[in-house]
């Protein structure tokens, strides 16, 4: 029932599209804030060693002043104020190396940064402190996993002499780290290798840990309960990482190329899966975007993820050319690492300000009195522009002007019926796909015949020079074939006195034709050789 | 019953006295639309055939008429009828006996049918009827007539005016003083007397024209009639009649000879004058109420505007498909065109923009005989709303609600330009519609010149956030090669498609998304892909079905069915030969049973049984479609008449049987016209008066006239005619927008005769006149018009304000 004037567009004869298969990669990305803001991180890359040992885990000491990575027999700790001049000759970024017996796993700070400990593949988990002018001392040495310790981990509150750690073993222990005895100690927590856990933000009691049988198990060291946990969820496959979110009350879980969030209050109730990663999720991490957290998974496919956990939604994510096993983030929200099994560190640095902060500064000054603004006099040429640039504030409602639709010289000559003259006009402009297009609209129109004949001898060799040019290529060869034999035929007389240069544009569609039926018997030799191959294959 | 999808275009339609409603002949019926909403009003019903015309009483004075909406309607079974349409009210009969093809009444000013005193005349009107059983005289097949005829006392006044070939349209000058036909090659036209009409008194004047006439005009006040031909040229007589129709009865004056410009032989005409723009039969001529120019239209959709004296043109183009009617209304700024594609557009009149557009179904898509078999264009069908997708012309899909009778949207399929005088060559072959509606699958065609060129492509839609809002998702050039697509169908429940060819082979098309990563962004990607593509024989495939729970794929490979695994591409089984090449296939229900007709010489309706792979019953039938419920056993067939059985009913021409598939004998039967083209469908009722879940069953015939039943109330061998029709959509009285003069400046203060007589003060004009003394003084010292324009228009508003306090 509407007025259907304004629906009724002009459409142009399109460049045909079903010539060309469109290229399917998209190139305008669409800007979201939070692609921007991932953008002004600038990256460089870290070889911590020369030797292309997996970087197993990365850590930020909480003050962000120190980042410890643990690849092949030690732990690395760099200054994170000194990473920005990183200069890849000379090493001034390495802090510390920390001296381990074995393969070295998961450093951990302690809440204040004074103090860092990490497992070890032979079962030592030890303690090291990290004077600022001093080469590291080992402090304490905490003998009770009989296989690898891969789990260390301070807790994340205000309680300095507890740790706890896991490992290949099954064994699951919290340390009171002045006199090195258990305090709380699970053996056979779990039925395979702990190779995650995490310690609870509210509560220093509380921990998780993951496990290669599938389960995660919630531990508070309160309830001493003998070997059953507090809560025990079945995540469906191996699990690589476990993470606290802020609030306590949820546990992300990473494991095969899922990760899943758990309502842990609730009783270890699945909240939500996500699926994005092609490979196994390796590590979780917290990272604060702007004011919000997001949640960083990498995977053995390459990719790191931001999802963000409250509206569950990937928000961005960035490739990396090797598979990634590790991923920290800054409490300061400056620095991000991912290490790969190659012995590469990425990092990105956040260099420029935000365009999003920017605005959010601004907002501090709005209420100060704008200038006034200079009057213009009438002499001015603004004063006569006054207002012409003016821009729609944001409630306006702005009535556009009809736009004008441009149309191409041969879209204009169709629109008279100049059906002729559009066919020339289109010739001359030598683009192949807008000839088409204007060779096909002709059709539509039965006029394309007319045409032919109506061509002048010039106009003629244009047509017949596009045509011994493009009648072989595929995606227009059944028209073109179709039409050359048809301008032969209506034509001949004219081609036939038509002089010199008609006899070229008739030798070279000859030689095409030529040219073509070679092609096309060896694509039959070809087809004769793969069509019994085919046949076998079927069965 | 639900009957629609009646043409609006078949007769002129015709305003009201105060252009606030729009009478337009729909079928028997009269419908009466808002010309402020542009929705349906009310009907008039009553006429047993076509309504062709339509006089609305004028209003001759402006006292307590405010309320009368008088108007005489004529139809083709030989009755007048006088309306008060705003009630609707049947008032009076007037029986002519002969079909009316057009009347016109030129004295209606001055006659009144309801005044009771004795002065006013008689009401007299000219009709054009047809008599069929009219001897032939001299090899002559004059079939129309003009004659008068007395609508007060329901006689015939006198004799025939005129004798022509077929019934011609009559036309009338705005005055009522001259009534005109064409007649092949001349006008004819009667100077109407004040008194005492009668046809001997008429005095008939020719003018000659060397090619047939397809329309005429008369000039508002002036003696200038307008006559078209079919070449699309435009004569303008001037003058006419002076002579013959100045003296009364007289012997022929001796015309003058000479300075007598384009006028042929012994016309009667001062001059005669001929434009030519249009390239074909001009369709409608008008003159604009200003008396100053001529519009004109034709097949082009561009309404041309003449100007009268110099014969320079403007043009309206843009309408977008072939014109057919063109009226003005009283209030001067509006004015409607009626288009071939049963459409409606009111114009605002001097800019001409299209302010509403009153549609009906489109009309079917012709095509030319190139296709041959293939020329069948189906229509979609969206059951659970009760929505047809029908392809028009101008390469568009109108979705059509059956339930409410009005037209939902416009999708754009193809985009080309359409030009209404070119000959299709680009057209819809087949619109598919998934049973929820939630995808629909269109075919295109483009026909090759001499060989050249030629494409098909399948174009896969999805419907958007509502009803008849679709996006494109995929478009697949060339789905078989070069081949023609036959048939297409969804599988219910699941996003799969199958398309077959007359190629050979039949293709099934699956929608899956897919993630598409590109640099440091996920592209989500969808959209449908050949899962498979199969063959029987390289036999053409010419149907496809899904059965009920989407787990069998039937395909007809011409007289063979064969049943496939659409998940696993693997043939089950092969049922075997039907008499033709099956047209449609159709799983009934969730039976055993599948149905199929074929057509050509050896046409047959066959119920096949799956279990057991056989013929379970058959018929041979001529059949046009087929139609079966998804959860019951019944079907409904629509079969055609052959031309022997033609005797049993004029014009019905075909026959819609339920069956239950269990049981050859049909449950019920119904008799229909115009069943060439027809479509059945069956779709949920959805009208909250007698639902319980019961289907309704819709027929559509040939020309897109639709009536929904319920198969199980309608009587056996009743006329599928309608009785109720559709329900009005808006009310007269919640219009309170303003026309015309009111439109522009406001209502004006009515204005108390008597009692501004009474009193004693007259009305008093400020003594003051600013406008005077605003334009005063020198003209290089006028301050500039933006200062000038609000104090003089303030002034004349402050003078009217006075005015309308002193009156009160």
């Amino acid at each position: 029932m509407m007025a259907d004037e304004a629906t009724r567009r002009v459409f142009p004869t399109e460049p045909a599209s079903h010539l060309r298969p469109r290229s399917r990669s998209v190139k305008s990305l669409v800007s979201t804030p939070e692609s921007s803001f991932w953008r002004t991180f600038r990256s460089s890359t870290l070889h911590p060693s020369y030797l292309h040992l997996p970087i197993t885990s990365l850590s930020f000491s909480p003050n962000s002043s120190l980042l410890a990575a643990a690849s092949s027999t030690s732990v690395r700790v760099f200054s994170s104020l000194s990473l920005s001049e990183y200069d890849p000759d000379f090493d001034p970024t390495l802090f510390a190396t920390l001296p381990l017996p074995d393969l070295a796993y998961s450093p951990s700070f302690r809440c204040d940064g004074a103090l860092i400990a990490a497992g070890c593949e032979n079962g030592a988990v030890r303690v090291f402190d990290l004077p600022n002018d001093k080469p590291p001392k080992t402090l304490r040495r905490l003998n009770a996993h009989s296989c690898a310790s891969r789990v260390v981990g301070f807790p994340l509150l205000d309680h300095k002499l507890r740790l706890f750690s896991a490992g290949d073993d099954a064994l699951f222990v919290q340390w009171d780290l002045p006199t090195e005895t258990p305090l709380f100690s699970v053996p056979g927590a779990h039925r395979d290798y702990i190779r995650a856990g995490s310690p609870s933000p509210v509560s220093p009691d509380v921990f998780v840990t993951g496990s290669y049988d599938h389960t995660v198990k919630i531990w508070d060291a309160r309830v001493d309960s003998g070997a059953s946990s507090v809560l025990s969820i079945n995540h469906g496959h191996p699990v690589e990482s476990v993470l606290f979110l802020p609030s306590g009350g949820l546990v992300a879980t990473a494991g095969g190329n899922t990760i899943k969030i758990w309502d842990v209050i609730a009783g270890g109730k699945p909240v939500y899966s996500v699926e994005t990663h092609n490979k196994t999720v390796t590590a979780l991490t917290l990272a604060k975007v702007r004011d919000d957290t997001r949640l960083l998974s990498v995977s053995i496919d390459g990719y790191l993820k931001s999802f963000d956990f409250s509206r569950f939604k990937i928000t961005h994510s960035m490739r990396y050319p090797a598979p990634l096993l590790s991923v920290a983030f800054s409490p300061t929200g400056t620095i991000r690492v991912v290490g790969t099994n190659n012995g590469a560190m990425y990092m990105g640095i956040k260099k420029k300000k935000d365009e999003f902060e920017d605005q959010v500064g601004s907002d501090d000054f709005a209420w100060s009195v704008p200038l006034p603004e200079k009057p213009t006099s009438r002499k001015n040429i603004r004063y006569f522009k006054r207002g012409q640039s003016e821009k729609p504030s944001e409630g306006d409602f702005i009535i556009k002007r009809p736009e004008k639709v441009k149309l191409k010289e041969h879209d204009r000559l169709l629109r008279k019926f100049l059906h002729k003259d559009a066919l020339v006009s289109v010739l001359k402009t030598q683009q192949t796909t807008s000839i088409m297009a204007v060779l096909e609209e002709l059709v539509a129109r039965r006029k394309l015949i007319k045409c032919i004949s109506n061509l002048d001898n010039d106009e003629l060799k244009l047509l017949l020079s596009f045509i011994s040019k493009k009648a072989t290529q595929p995606w227009c060869a059944r028209f073109l074939m179709d039409l050359a034999k048809w301008v032969l035929e209506i034509r001949a007389e004219d081609i036939r006195s038509g002089g010199p240069e008609m006899a070229v544009h008739v030798r070279n569609l000859r030689s095409m034709v030529a040219h073509e039926i070679q092609v096309q018997r060896s694509l039959q030799e070809i087809q004769g050789m793969i069509s019994p191959l085919l046949v076998i294959a079927g069965k | 019953m639900i009957v629609g999808g009646q043409s609006l275009v078949t007769s002129p339609p015709v305003f009201s006295h105060d252009g606030k409603k729009l009478l337009v002949c729909t079928g028997c019926t009269v419908s009466v639309f808002s010309t402020t909403t542009g929705m349906l009003i009310t009907e008039l019903e009553g006429h047993t055939e076509r309504v062709t015309s339509i006089v609305v009483v004028p209003v001759a004075g402006t006292v307590g008429t405010k309320f009368s909406d008088y108007c005489w309607t004529a139809s083709l079974d030989g009755m007048i009828f006088y309306w008060d349409f705003s009630t609707p009210d049947l008032l009076k009969k007037v029986n002519v006996q002969l079909p009316v093809h057009s009347f016109v009444i030129p004295n209606i000013l001055s006659a009144s049918l309801g005044r009771s005193d004795k002065a006013s005349q008689n009401l007299y009107a000219f009709i054009s009827v047809e008599d069929a059983n009219k001897e032939v005289e001299n090899g002559k097949h004059l079939h129309g007539s003009i004659q008068i005829y007395d609508l007060t006392n329901s006689t015939r006044a006198g004799g025939v005016l005129a004798e022509t070939h077929k019934p011609e349209t009559l036309a009338i000058s705005k005055s009522g003083e001259f009534v005109g036909i064409k007649k092949q090659k001349q006008l004819n036209i009667w100077r109407v007397p004040n008194k005492n009409l009668k046809s001997v008194n008429m005095k008939k004047l020719k003018l000659h024209h060397t090619r047939t006439l397809s329309c005429l005009a008369f000039h508002p006040t002036k003696c200038i009639v307008a006559a078209g031909d079919v070449s699309g040229r435009i004569l303008i007589w001037r003058g006419f009649g002076k002579m013959r129709h100045s003296q009364d009865g007289g012997g022929k004056m001796k015309i003058d000879m000479g300075d007598r410009p384009g006028v042929r032989g012994e016309d009667d005409a001062d001059s005669c004058s001929t434009w030519h723009w249009h390239s074909s039969e001009i369709k409608f001529l008008m003159f604009s109420s200003d008396e100053a120019y001529l519009f004109s239209g034709a097949k082009e959709g561009v309404i041309v505007v003449w100007q009268l004296d110099t014969g320079n043109k403007t043009y309206k183009p843009n309408i977008g498909s072939p014109l057919m009617y063109f009226t003005d209304s009283p209030d001067p700024s509006l004015s409607c065109v009626s288009c071939e594609d049963n459409q409606i557009h009111l114009l605002r009149m001097p800019s001409m923009d299209i302010i509403k557009s009153i549609s009906g179904i489109k009309p079917p898509l012709i095509l030319s005989e190139l296709q041959g078999d293939r020329s069948r264009v189906t229509i979609g069908c969206d059951r659970s709303i009760g929505f047809v997708a029908l392809p028009t012309k101008d390469y568009r899909i109108q979705f059509f609600s059956l339930l409410d009778g009005t037209d939902i949207s416009h999708l754009q399929v193809i985009e080309r330009n359409y030009d209404p005088v070119d000959e299709t060559t680009v057209f819809i072959s087949l619109v598919e519609v998934s049973d929820d509606g939630s995808m629909m699958s269109t075919v295109e065609e483009k026909l090759p010149e001499m060989g050249i060129g030629g494409l098909i492509s399948l174009k896969f839609w999805i419907r958007g956030s509502h009803t008849g809002q679709y996006t494109l998702s995929t478009i697949i050039y060339e789905p078989h090669n070069n081949a023609g697509v036959s048939d297409m169908a969804f599988c219910p429940g699941r996003s799969m498609a199958v398309s077959t060819s007359y190629c050979g082979n039949f293709k099934v098309w699956v929608n899956n998304s897919s993630f598409i990563h590109s640099g440091d962004e996920i592209q989500e990607k969808g959209g449908w892909r050949c899962q498979s593509v199969s063959s029987y024989k390289e036999i053409p495939m010419t149907a496809a079905a899904f059965s009920g729970d989407g787990s069998v794929l039937a395909v007809a490979a011409e007289t063979k069915i064969t049943l496939w695994d659409p998940l696993n591409n693997v043939l089950v089984a092969i049922i075997g030969d039907s008499l033709g090449p099956i047209r449609q296939l159709a799983f009934v229900g969730s039976s055993e049973y599948i149905m199929s007709f074929s057509s050509g010489t050896k046409a047959d309706l066959v119920v096949w049984n799956i279990s057991n792979l056989s013929t379970h019953w058959s018929y041979k039938l001529l059949v046009e479609d087929i139609c079966c419920t998804r959860s019951e056993t019944r079907v409904a067939v629509l079969a055609l008449l052959s031309s022997s059985d033609k005797s049993i009913s004029t014009g019905k021409d075909g026959m819609v049987l339920v069956f239950d598939v269990e049981n050859p004998i049909p449950v019920s039967t119904w008799f229909v016209k115009k069943a060439k083209g027809g479509r059945l469908s069956f779709i949920n009722n959805k009208l909250g008066e007698a639902t319980d879940g019961k289907l309704l069953l819709a027929y559509i015939n040939g020309e897109h006239n639709y009536v929904l039943f319920d198969p199980s109330n309608v009587k056996e061998q009743e006329d599928l005619i309608p009785k109720s029709a559709r329900r009005p959509q808006s009310y007269a009285h919640d219009e309170n927008v303003s026309h015309g003069y009111a439109s522009i400046y406001g209502e004006l203060p009515s204005f108390d005769l008597t009692k501004a007589r009474s009193s004693d003060s007259i009305p008093f004009v400020s003594s003051e006149r600013p406008w005077e003394t605003i334009f005063s003084g020198s003209s290089h010292a006028l301050p500039p018009l933006s200062k000038l324009c609000s104090p003089f228009l303030e002034s004349l508003l402050e003078k009217a304000e006075k005015q309308t306090v002193l009156s009160q």
